[in-house]
């Protein structure tokens, strides 16, 4: 089997807590944006953030006590959604030892999990690369 | 000459390190280099209320200062407020400088 990376315009590194800023939302809306215009992109999700692909968020948020009758789309939902958008120039990674650590799998389908000693290789194989979350 | 494009996610409030980023901004920019300076999430809160003296530094140095409309409208900053020089901008836009040949992105 061939295990060499595809070539991407732009690798979107998520390496912070997903869950105290908006760091997320930009990281998809960036991912969205570099898609629409016809990018190929790697996502790779270390730390925590490799729980924003778990299986176990299923299809919707924990109603909002709110706005009871919204289905809110989990984490899992979303990127599920861009995979599916753009399914031959989106590439979503997850650290192994991370989501192992964090107890984050099984991830839903097409997340691909590859152990952190590989990540050079993902520096390798895109022309541009942004860390999210480390500083 | 290079070209960058940096990212500030985190504002005057988030620590002393958004400073330092611009500051870092403005210094490429006055060595040459062609400088956009996005501010995003909270980083957009320095192109408001007063507005930081490093974005005008690096304005006058000849960088340019975007600012996420999406972040703006989310914390409900009033366009009118937004520092003179800097202008907002949307997501595509910065995706377009991104796949620029030979941009380099930062984020902090």
């Amino acid at each position: 089997m061939d295990r060499r990376l595809p070539r991407a315009d732009v690798l979107l590194a998520i390496m912070g807590p997903p869950h105290i800023s908006d760091m997320v939302t930009s990281a998809v809306r960036l991912a969205q944006a570099l898609l629409e215009r016809g990018a190929t992109v790697h996502i790779w999700t270390c730390g925590h953030a490799t729980g924003l692909t778990s299986a176990a968020l299923g299809d919707s948020k924990p109603r909002n006590v709110v706005n009871w009758s919204y289905d809110y789309p989990s984490g899992a939902a979303l990127a599920a959604e861009l995979l599916d958008a753009f399914p031959d120039r989106l590439s979503w990674y997850s650290c192994r030892f991370c989501t192992e650590e964090r107890g984050s799998a099984p991830h839903i389908a097409r997340i691909k999990q590859r152990p952190p000693f590989k990540f050079t290789e993902h520096l390798d194989a895109v022309d541009s690369a942004l860390f999210l979350g480390v500083c | 000459m290079d070209e960058y494009l940096l990212i500030e996610s985190q504002g005057p409030w988030g620590g002393p390190g958004a400073d330092r980023f611009v500051a870092d901004a403005t210094r490429l920019r006055r060595a040459g280099h062609r400088v956009a300076l996005f501010l995003v999430e909270n980083g957009t809160s320095a192109a408001f209320t007063g507005a930081d003296e490093a974005l005008r530094e690096l304005l006058e140095a000849g960088g340019q200062v975007w600012v996420d409309a999406f972040s703006t409208t989310h914390r409900a900053f009033a366009p009118d407020r937004l520092l003179p020089g800097a202008r907002l901008v949307d997501m595509d836009e910065v995706a377009g400088k991104l796949l620029e040949p030979g941009v380099r992105g930062v984020w902090h």
